[in-house]
């Protein structure tokens, strides 16, 4: 039983209250036998003993006394770090950073990238993939695989089916929450305008059996497990997410039961899934549909059965007792009997090992995402620096400062305080620094991790609904941090501590201040933290001058001026390829009439796309052994090259009339140094394996492949894809049936968005049933994945480098400045020796030079290793930079020099006596 | 006044784990306060030994953080409150066990002396 803290002021007087009882008890006695007062009260003190030494034993034994002690250090370490306000500022600034930076991150990736799926028992789920002999992974399967793999694989107990939408969504203008258009939704905002009434909303299309298999329920009415799919034609179902159900209708509670129009087909809603629930994805969506009903909302009876239709996601739940690798096995045989069923030329016939990993949103394995997990573990490796950086510089900052308070410990020593005493104090000292960082840093990170939530929000296509993201700063992590740093400078402090107590204690002589092995110390914590201050600085100067580039997208084309138009047409059987065709020549006719457009063309943009076929130059003297390589491929107009502003260096474009038209083809110029490094390329030949817009490797080329004279050799555009700066690029003419499967792009002489504005009711009179996104070139790149990864990358880089930049100056100066100072008396024992101020500056500034310059060569060695490493992430810089290193290096070695210099010329100016008197 | 003297110095200060069980067992004779309990320790031993306020009041705390003995406030007749301990459940236990360990130690150590005086004897 121990008494409570709280209670330790009461016990203490009821202690007094006994005590004082005894006492009266026994002058009563002794007056008893006929003593005076006085005479009785002295005999009782005298018999009683140490009055106060048995008060203070008696208190000991609640166990209070070190809750005293500690609220005595706590006083004092209070005092001390306001006293001394440039330390504390600079290391609760310090460490702040780095603990929350590092929190911030961590749980970013924990939220993010480790995330797991929200399912019941979610260790047993698998995400299915498959990966093609070429290295192409595959994680969209069509349906009948789908059902083959649901109903014939023992090793799962279920098997899961998802694919996203944007579907147009109306609702009876009846129903309640109605009239709020698109208008403030991301639809507005990413320049997709609906004809008409229409608007878009992001449904998950997913099998019958999902909710169950994960084991989700829904919030309020039913999901559609137990409905077979012609009971579900017969009364269509579709379940809404709480968010949007809160959103778009208010949580009107007469939602249940409302029929509502997902691309014109009437569908009930039965149910509202949780508030946030996402299932296997990362964002909830607006609607839950089955897929049993997605031929009805596509008006595509054949959805389903399409096996080029490569609609959904798979994920599985284990059965009882199997393994990944049994599964895994098991999906191989049957991955390998399903090829045999698609057509031969079908990317889905290649052989394919099964992938089975443990279920995550990402759908593939993080280790196949090459650009993603080198810009993750850049991000990482930076906040970890960030944390290094601010241990070694509290930690040199904590022992200077006990260096300067040896006297003060010597003092206490001698007055009579214990070892151990005084290392709590010092403890207790760095404890309370670190809770303070600590308190600070949380909210840090918190605030950190909003922002990113806000720019990852907005960088979501809205097919994926609103992404789900748990901002608040993950505990565990957050602790691990704190630990880290909080033992870091505990180590710090604490080490001299037992070193000066102990030389104390065997009365070494005053003033040992420079004794060679503490200078030793202090030097290597400065090449330290030179070195890693370097690394964070140089990679973040190199990220800062990325995300400047990816900011101007040099993508070698016009992109300000060029609007891509997409048109989307209703999937329906009356669009046939003829009509689409007509449609979109005259919607193009119309479009080049307005006064603005300069050119329009319709083709893909290269650079962009991700199609692939092998290519092979051949060669009339030689037999064919050129080699084959996989190139990227884009059908365009004749005018493209025009249009997009992109010169064609050597040759022609493609001329208009031309009957040779299909047998002709333009390079880049990469593509042309590659195949012919040191001929002209024009008029030489080459052959294409498939250009039918599916993936194709190096093996799919035939030697009865179609040929194609080279006409042309076009200026490099840059690649905006994910970790690609592979620039060669093939440009096809393209046929007639392929026109309506492309973009129109529109080349405007000024006023890009008056032009989009007008487009909308140009197509709306041409087909009102007509949905088109029209946005220009430069927004689109700015909304691409690879520019938000390296700007988002760059963003936290940047920050992390402004933000380190200071406390490492900071930390440089504060430390070599304080080792000077250690050395006053040094200096006056040489000038009164005799010495010239020039040879003792010159002394001085040289040692001190010596450990930052160590750590500047260790500091360039640890940023070009890690330059090389955040190549594949940045956009457009190759090689290590020479301005960041010369900078950044200046500027330390700078700041250290005048660290050393300043102080030692007050040592000079002194009178040496003083000097010596300093201690 | 020099026979107290004399008796005080023939006292015998109480070692400490003994004293608990001392201020144990005179607790079993009913409740008790502070200053009574000193004196019931030097009067049983026949004014022999001495429990001091210094060890008394330190080992009467431990004993009620260990909760084996409990303690009140009670209003004495000749003013001050007084805090008067008892024996806990508890209490009584750890009471039979020092005692059995008491009993088996000094069991030894007469046989040890008892031999050693055969021994002298012979």
């Amino acid at each position: 039983m121990k008494l409570p803290f709280w209670k330790r002021k009461q016990r203490d007087r009821e202690l007094d209250e006994e005590i004082q009882a005894h006492l009266t008890l026994g002058a009563h006695e002794e007056m008893e036998v006929g003593r005076s007062r006085t005479e009785a009260e002295l005999a009782a003190r005298r018999t009683f003993g140490n009055e106060a030494l048995t008060r203070e034993i008696t208190r000991d034994i609640w166990g209070w006394r070190w809750i005293a002690d500690l609220l005595q250090d706590i006083r004092y370490g209070l005092r001390l770090l306001a006293k001394n306000r440039g330390f504390t500022a600079i290391a609760i600034l310090v460490l702040t950073l780095g603990i929350g930076l590092n929190t911030a991150v961590f749980t970013a990736y924990k939220a993010m990238v480790a995330r797991q799926i929200e399912a019941r028992d979610p260790g047993k789920m698998v995400n299915l993939a498959l990966v093609r002999e070429s290295g192409a992974a595959d994680f969209q399967f069509n349906y009948p695989d789908y059902e083959a793999y649901r109903d014939s694989m023992r090793s799962f107990s279920g098997v899961i089916a998802l694919a996203t939408n944007s579907l147009r969504l109306s609702v009876p203008a009846a129903m309640s929450g109605f009239g709020t258009p698109a208008s403030d939704s991301k639809i507005g905002k990413s320049g997709l305008s609906p004809v008409g009434n229409a608007e878009f909303v992001s449904v998950f299309v997913i099998s019958e059996n999902y909710f169950q298999v994960l084991g989700a329920t829904v919030l309020a009415g039913r999901t559609f497990d137990s409905f077979s799919v012609p009971q579900l034609l017969a009364s269509p179902s579709v379940l809404i997410s709480e968010n949007y159900w809160q959103k778009r209708f208010s949580r009107d509670p007469e939602i249940l039961g409302k029929t509502i129009y997902l691309n014109g087909s009437p569908v009930t809603v039965v149910g509202i899934t949780p508030h946030d629930f996402v299932g296997t994805q990362i964002s909830a969506p607006d609607f839950w549909l089955p897929l049993g009903l997605a031929p009805v909302v596509h008006a595509d009876e054949h959805w389903l059965g399409n096996r080029e239709n490569h609609c959904c996601r798979l994920f599985a739940r284990l059965a009882p007792g199997v393994s990944i690798a049994q599964a895994k096995s098991e999906m191989n045989v049957l991955a390998d009997h399903l090829r045999g069923l698609n057509g031969p030329d079908s990317a889905s016939a290649k052989r394919a090992t099964a992938l089975v990993w443990p279920a995550s949103p990402f759908p593939l394995p993080l280790k196949l995402y090459a650009g993603l997990s080198s810009a993750i573990l850049l991000i990482m490796a930076a906040a970890g620096m960030v944390l290094a950086v601010s241990c070694a510089d509290v930690g040199s900052l904590q022992l200077a400062r006990i260096r300067s308070r040896e006297n003060e410990l010597r003092t206490r020593l001698a007055l009579g305080a214990s070892r151990l005493r005084i290392i709590r104090q010092l403890l207790t000292e760095s404890v309370v620094l670190g809770l303070f960082a600590g308190a600070l840093a949380f909210l840090f990170s918190w605030s950190l991790l909003r922002v990113s939530a806000v720019l990852a929000a907005n960088a979501v296509p809205l097919e994926y609904g609103t992404l789900i993201f748990n901002v608040n700063p993950d505990f565990a992590i957050f602790a691990y941090v704190f630990a880290i740093s909080l033992v870091s400078g505990i180590l710090f402090g604490l080490a001299p501590a037992l070193e000066s107590s102990s030389s104390a204690l065997t009365g070494a002589v005053r003033g040992s201040t420079s004794s060679m092995r503490n200078r030793r110390t202090q030097e290597f914590l400065i090449a330290v933290q030179v070195a890693l201050s370097l690394a964070l600085m140089i990679a973040g100067t190199m990220l800062i001058r990325s995300s400047i580039n990816s900011l101007k997208m040099e993508t070698g084309y016009e992109t300000k001026h060029v609007i891509d138009v997409e048109l989307k047409f209703p999937e329906s059987l009356k669009y046939t390829p003829a009509r689409k065709l007509a449609l979109v020549r005259e919607i193009r006719t119309r479009i080049s009439a307005l006064p603005e457009v300069v050119d329009v063309t319709i083709a893909r943009l290269s650079g962009e796309d991700g199609l692939l076929t092998p290519a092979q130059l051949i060669d009339s003297s030689k037999s064919s052994t050129q080699p084959v390589s996989s190139i990227h491929y884009v059908y365009v107009q004749p005018n493209y090259f025009q249009t997009l502003g992109i010169p064609v260096l050597v040759g022609h474009g493609f001329e208009l009339h031309t009957s040779q038209l299909e047998r002709t083809i333009v390079i880049s110029e990469s593509e042309a140094r590659e195949i012919s490094p040191r001929q002209n390329p024009i008029g030489r030949t080459i052959r294409l394996g498939l250009v039918d817009e599916l993936f194709h490797d190096p093996r799919d080329l035939r030697a009865d492949g179609p040929t194609y004279q080279i006409i042309g050799v076009a200026r490099d555009v840059r690649r905006t894809d994910l970790n690609s700066d592979d620039s060669r690029q093939l440009y096809l003419s393209m046929p007639e049936d392929k026109v309506h499967s492309h973009p129109i792009l529109v080349r405007v002489s000024s006023g890009a968005s008056q032009v989009i504005r007008t487009i909308d009711p140009i197509i709306a009179s041409v087909d009102p049933d007509l949905v088109q996104t029209s946005i220009t070139l430069d927004d689109r790149l700015r909304q691409s994945p690879s520019f938000i990864v390296s700007s988002i990358a760059a963003a936290i880089a940047s920050g992390v480098g402004l933000l380190g930049f200071l406390p490492a100056l900071m930390g440089i100066y504060g430390t070599v400045s304080y080792v000077v100072v250690l050395r006053t008396r040094e200096i006056g024992i040489r000038m009164a020796l005799g010495a010239f101020r020039r040879d003792i500056l010159a002394l001085i500034l040289r040692e001190s030079a010596r450990s930052v310059l160590v750590g500047l060569l260790a500091g360039i060695f640890l940023a070009i290793g890690a330059s090389y490493m955040v190549r594949s992430v940045l956009l457009g810089i190759r090689t290590v930079d020479p301005i960041s290193f010369v900078g950044v290096s200046f500027s330390f070695l700078t700041i250290a020099l005048l660290a050393a210099l300043l102080p030692a010329r007050r040592a000079t100016k002194v009178d040496p006596i003083a000097a010596l008197r300093n201690e | 006044m020099t026979a107290t003297k004399q008796g005080y110095q023939e006292r015998i200060e109480v070692l400490q784990g003994t004293l608990d069980m001392l201020i144990l067992q005179v607790l079993q004779w009913g409740p008790c306060h502070g200053y009574a309990l000193s004196k019931s320790i030097r009067t049983a031993s026949g004014e022999i030994l001495k429990a001091d306020a210094g060890s008394l009041y330190p080992a009467l705390h431990r004993l009620e953080r260990k909760g084996w003995v409990g303690a009140e406030w009670r209003i004495s007749e000749i003013g001050p409150r007084l805090r008067v301990y008892h024996l806990t459940k508890s209490g009584r236990k750890q009471l039979v066990s020092a005692r059995s360990r008491w009993a088996k130690l000094t069991g030894a150590i007469a046989g040890i002396l008892n031999s050693a005086q055969r021994r002298s004897e012979t």
